[in-house]
């Protein structure tokens, strides 16, 4: 269900920035989504397309890629991906399940992943933010972060 | 563009924004900040959100430990005490302690503004000091500081910082001296210090000022905070006076 909030917040961005540049129609949204939310994107599509109607974007399709982190202890310099803390973060979505703490908010991931070499919480995540890559205008394409 | 800032300024805005604030901790913050919207939501729909996400109080002081947040289309379901709801991480991490480096915290801080379902008032229970949770409001917001200190000098030295600050950024708080006196068979002892030094910092900065009195019936209420009727929420029920309702916040 959270994925209507998301949604909501890519819609709300380019919505915004559509008026601050002057365009009445967009055409495609790009976004980039952290791999380890495990967002649904059926979910996300059927939200997006229902929140778009009467909107700048009521023309447009949503397209999602996944990105995967990369991970950087800040204790002892250790840089890891993904796999190597799969088993920590399936057990944090066993113990939750659809409330999923990093799926709500991505921005916890250090507090639930642990460097695999010193143990340590002190851990960088990039990226780990929803972010919109591209947007699509009348056949022209702006970029933005 | 970013979605997630795009979201959170949506929530608040046309709302009526409160952020109870305190330069130290220690000083009853949170109990205010619990009152304080409890007592806002005897009329309006109002949304408590705890921004100190590394003690969640709210969640201890509202009895919500271990329960965890639904969450439907509109977002993060507040937990409900009649019209309050309550948003706490304790809510979405459980009882699990959170460590975070500090561009995280101002992160998770936005994500829960983003992603909550919210009312027509928000309180906003902010952790101790000047850092990113005072920032983060004051980019997606224009809200009513109401600052909580206890009358002992080193306090309110450390919440003139927080003062200063507000007032150059053109704020005027509400200032709450906490714990400012016990009440002795109608004869007020001050254990925390006199008022002298506090009035004067008051007057200096032109504030409104709200004395609360020690009430150690309090501590049987930690847990169930909502049901506390005692003679803390009455003088708080003066701030909400202070702060009024409209002008609601334009932005
Ligand atoms: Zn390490």
């Amino acid at each position: 269900m959270h994925e209507w909030s998301v949604a909501e917040g890519i819609l709300r961005s380019v919505i915004e920035w559509a008026k601050e540049n002057n365009l009445d129609s967009v055409r495609k949204v790009k976004v980039a989504i952290p791999s380890f939310t495990f967002l649904e994107l059926d979910i996300l599509k059927e939200a997006y397309d229902t929140l778009k109607r009467g909107t700048v974007l009521e023309k447009s399709s949503l397209e999602v890629v996944y990105k995967d982190p990369l991970f950087k202890c800040r204790n002892c310099g250790n840089t890891f991906n993904l796999n190597q803390v799969l088993g920590e973060l399936n057990e944090v979505r066993e113990e939750f399940g659809e409330e999923y703490p990093l799926h709500l908010v991505p921005g916890l991931a250090p507090a639930f992943i642990k460097c695999p070499k010193c143990g340590s919480n002190d851990v960088e995540v990039s990226p780990q933010d929803i972010t919109i890559e591209e947007v699509e205008v009348n056949g022209t394409a702006g970029s933005s972060g | 563009m970013e979605p997630l800032e795009a979201l959170a300024r949506t929530k608040l805005s046309n709302k009526r924004v409160i952020a109870v604030m305190s330069a130290k901790g220690g000083v009853g913050k949170s109990i205010i900040s619990a009152l304080l919207s409890l007592s806002f939501s005897s009329s309006r729909q109002t949304t408590l959100i705890d921004l100190d996400i590394h003690t969640m109080a709210s969640t201890k002081l509202f009895g919500l430990e271990g329960k965890v947040h639904e969450v439907n289309k509109k977002g993060i379901v507040p937990f409900s005490f009649g019209k309050l709801g309550v948003i706490s991480l304790g809510g979405i991490v459980k009882d699990r302690y959170v460590v975070l480096p500090g561009s995280n915290t101002r992160d998770v801080m936005q994500s829960l503004i983003a992603y909550s379902d919210v009312g027509e008032i928000i309180v906003f229970d902010l952790p101790p000091g000047l850092g990113d949770e005072v920032l983060l409001l004051e980019h997606l917001t224009d809200f009513t500081p109401i600052v909580v200190t206890i009358p002992s000098k080193v306090s309110v030295k450390v919440v003139e910082y927080l003062l200063r600050y507000l007032k150059e950024r053109g704020k005027r708080p509400v200032l709450v001296v906490n714990m400012a006196y016990f009440d002795c068979n109608g004869k007020k002892a001050r254990p925390f210090g006199g008022m002298d030094y506090v009035k004067n910092v008051s007057e200096k900065y032109g504030l409104s000022l709200v004395e609360a009195p020690i009430d150690p019936e309090i501590e049987d209420y930690i847990g169930r905070i909502h049901e506390y009727n005692g003679v803390v929420r009455s003088k708080i029920k003066e701030v909400e006076n202070l702060v009024g309702f409209p002008p609601y916040s334009s932005s």
